[in-house]
């Protein structure tokens, strides 16, 4: 990495409760900008619950509590301060999910979906940003012909696209993907790679696989989750081929019991 | 069947096989005949309902006022009563049937409070139609001074629906998945949005369907209507909503004496002429028809609605 | 090492390593064969040697077509990674050092052909046993992953190299003295350089063990001191 690393979020001591069970153990981390951060790890490891701490997606259900902080930069704020509003959060950073979830509407409608939630009352510039996510999303060649009919119509790998579009369009600084090729076939899973390949020019991503070899193609840098601890984090290939902590190796190895 | 060895050849196996579908069978017709139990039973009630009283249906019959001669009586007061009743009954039952549905659904906290709320709910569902009718009459017609009329009938037959209306609401926002209002949140909607947007757009057809359904229900109605004072004989219709001179919308409908169909049909069985019983089953087919059309209205609109529905 | 998840893999990698081993033992046997049948004459046992060649060839096809399956049904990574990687180019190494070994074989068989008078095969005996010895203590190396021992034969190869030279002058003084006698002192310098090579792939192989052991590349960087991180 030539280039000039700069962070454009931190998780800082962050513990998370669901209850009284506490699901994350002080993990600190930087995120950087314009980079792929891949959290890997087994089942029940945290890297979900750590990765919807970023959205505050876990205020939507009682019970759950944030201690620590989450600082996106440039402005230095604290996403899981009291005072921030989780609406507010979630304007800033987008997610996409495990199963695609394009709305029971219009292709046009679900992209532009996020502008009116914003207000954006323009007719006009709804329909520049619509077909512009859509380009970026790399779908936009596939759906112009078709954006007023149902989203429902599209193939699951074209939904994942819509869903990315959709998040696109209101200009993320941090793009969430949780599991995001997990439930689709492998010629869909390569071009959300590509895309995410691409995407990483404008977007800062955080994503979570459960599939290590996406984890080593699409990554710059990896962190090894287990139990709701932090084990190891670090530039991919390095991770990959000759990792610091014997249970990162034994993971990535398949001796992992 | 003790067999303790496993089937020892293919023969066995298809006798074994051919034991078991014979229960299949056996199954299928005992359904098959209690399913035309309730059919044939209806369908009789119904042709025979029908065969009495299609005759007397005329275009004089649905536009005259009943009558002393049961050859000129009419079921005008009737339908135009009972369809002003059910304009009153959605009016109150809707909004505060889905509001209730949504603030249940989506706001309230899932405390014990809540749980008690609910099975309170659900419970009204089975209360007498008639005890719904006592506290009309003690509410609506005493207290607040509606008197006997057309309001009074329609907000009884309100509260009867309001827990059908309010478990349809719940039960097609319940079905919404959770991965569409995350979906919805994870981009920075307020609930309110939400709601709006999402979740009462997708859930219109169900809600649609449990008010068509209620309202089925209402129109059949009798015990309640009679309690609160429903007349059974008038020759004059309520006042025209639409009058000539500004404001040229009028509400004295509301206050109106009226009679509704159910009623019409109970007067004019307990006289002792056949020829009212001809028109008791005339408005008898009636009825039912305008029942199955309110039911075909709810299948049309929840495939209308459905149609980008994938839960 | 503790066990893969799944047993199957590990029966696959013990499966491999244990046939590199075979094949080591192999080509151990076929430069003691072809250094014995150059100092005894045996001409049958040339043969022999030259003829078994085949059988390393085919071990080299086996090995690497099982490792390329084992990459594509296990994605390895980290130390199984490196392991694998090890093993391909050892495999290439230990069929040459088998090339060697019927190269040496060869011009035995050329030699003794010839009839001439003995040629001095002393030191060419201390050398190839010093490459024996060498390619050895790697194989032993490689089955037990010891990184400590791998970088002293790694340091063993300068001194190959170092009687290699020593060959060298011996036989061009030989060749000086009696200008019939150089025929047969070429071929002994074609089998002195035969083994140094050898010498040279155990000191390759050697390499491999510390990056599989220690993930760090150390070819071409001189020898590493003794007792490194």
């Amino acid at each position: 990495m030539s280039d000039l690393l700069v962070t454009k979020a931190e998780a800082r001591n962050l513990n998370f409760y669901y209850g009284d069970f506490r699901a994350l153990k002080s993990i600190s981390m930087p995120v950087h900008e314009r980079k792929v951060t891949a959290l890997i790890g087994p089942s029940g490891c945290g890297k979900s619950t750590f990765l919807r701490c970023f959205n505050r997606m876990h205020d939507l259900y009682p019970g759950n509590r944030y201690e620590g902080e989450i600082v996106l930069h440039p402005d230095n704020t604290n996403l899981l301060a009291r005072g921030v509003d989780p609406i507010e959060v979630r304007m800033r950073i987008g997610m996409v999910f495990q199963k695609p979830n394009p709305f029971p509407k219009s292709v046009f409608e679900n992209v532009a979906y996020g502008l009116r939630v914003r207000g954006e009352g323009s007719r006009r510039r709804i329909e520049e940003k619509v077909e512009q996510s859509l380009q970026d999303a790399a779908l936009w060649e596939e759906v112009k012909d078709r954006l007023h009919e149902p989203a429902y119509n599209l193939s699951g790998g074209q939904q994942q696209r819509l869903c990315i579009a959709r998040a696109l369009a209101t200009d993320p600084e941090l793009l969430l993907f949780d599991e995001p090729t997990s439930a689709l076939d492998p010629i869909a899973t390569a071009s959300i790679e590509e895309l995410m390949h691409d995407l990483k020019e404008r977007v800062t991503i955080l994503i979570v696989t459960h599939n290590m070899q996406q984890a080593a193609r699409v990554s710059d840098f990896t962190a090894y989750m287990y139990l709701g601890d932090l084990i190891e984090f670090g530039v991919t290939d390095e991770l990959f081929i000759k990792p610091k902590m014997k249970q990162t190796e034994d993971y990535i190895t398949g001796r992992f019991g | 069947m003790a067999a303790a060895a496993p089937v020892a050849n293919h023969a066995e196996l298809r006798a074994l096989i051919g034991q078991h579908k014979r229960w299949d069978a056996i199954f299928a017709v005992c359904g098959l005949l209690a399913l035309m139990v309730g059919v044939l039973t209806f369908a009789a009630l119904f042709v025979d309902m029908a065969l009495d009283g299609f005759g007397r249906l005329s275009w004089d019959f649905f536009t005259s006022y009943p009558s002393r001669r049961p050859g000129q009586a009419g079921i005008l007061s009737a339908w135009v009563g009972s369809t002003l009743v059910m304009v009153v009954t959605a009016f109150f039952a809707v909004p505060l049937g889905v509001a209730a549905g949504v603030y249940l659904e989506e706001y309230a906290s899932k405390n014990w409070v809540t749980d008690v709320i609910e099975i309170n709910i659900t419970n009204l569902a089975g209360v007498p139609s008639i005890v719904y009718g006592l506290l009309a009459l003690g509410l609506f017609v005493y207290q607040f001074g509606f008197g006997q009329s057309i309001l009074s009938a329609g907000l009884t037959l309100a509260l009867l629906i309001l827990p059908v209306v309010i478990v349809a609401t719940r039960e097609a926002i319940r079905s919404i998945p959770q991965s569409i209002r995350e979906g919805s949140y994870a981009l920075g909607a307020t609930q309110w949005q939400t709601v709006r947007y999402h979740i009462l757009p997708y859930s219109s057809a169900g809600i649609l369907t449990g008010v068509i359904i209620g309202m089925a229900r209402a129109i059949g109605e009798t015990a309640p209507i009679i309690t609160i004072g429903a007349l059974t004989f008038i020759a004059f219709l309520p006042p025209s909503p639409i009058t000539s001179q500004p404001p040229f919308v009028s509400f004295e409908w509301l206050m109106s004496p009226f009679t509704v169909m159910p009623i019409q049909m109970f007067n004019w069985t307990s006289r002792p002429e056949a020829a009212f019983h001809a028109n008791a089953a005339a408005a008898g087919f009636v009825l039912v028809i305008m029942t199955l059309a309110m039911n075909g209205l709810a299948i049309w609109l929840r495939y209308r609605l459905r149609r980008n529905i994938k839960w | 090492m503790t066990e893969h998840a799944s047993k199957q893999y590990d029966l696959d990698l013990g499966s491999i390593r244990s046939r590199v081993l075979a094949m080591g033992g192999l080509v151990e046997s076929q430069i003691r064969r072809a250094i014995d049948s150059l100092t005894t004459g045996n001409v049958a046992l040339s043969d022999e040697v030259i003829a078994a060649d085949h059988k390393v060839n085919a071990m080299e096809v086996g090995l690497d077509g099982d490792c390329s399956q084992l990459i594509v049904r296990r994605q390895p990574a980290a130390s199984d990674l490196r392991m694998i990687f090890a093993i391909m180019k050892t495999v290439t190494d230990l069929e040459r050092i088998g090339d060697e070994a019927q190269k040496i074989a060869r011009m035995a068989k050329n030699i003794h052909e010839r009839g001439t008078s003995a040629p001095p095969v002393v030191e060419v005996r201390h050398a190839a046993d010093a490459a024996i010895s060498m390619l050895r203590r790697t194989l032993d190396c490689f089955a037990r992953l010891d990184a400590d021992a791998a970088a002293e034969v790694i340091r063993d190869d300068a001194g190959i190299d170092t009687e290699f030279r020593s060959i060298l002058r011996q036989l061009i003084t030989y060749m000086m003295e009696d200008p019939r006698t150089i025929s047969t002192a070429l071929e002994i310098v074609w089998i002195a350089k035969a083994i140094e090579r050898i010498g040279d792939h155990a000191k390759n192989m050697a390499e491999y063990v510390i990056y599989i052991v220690k993930g760090t590349d150390v070819r071409h960087t001189g020898a590493p001191k003794s007792g490194f991180a």
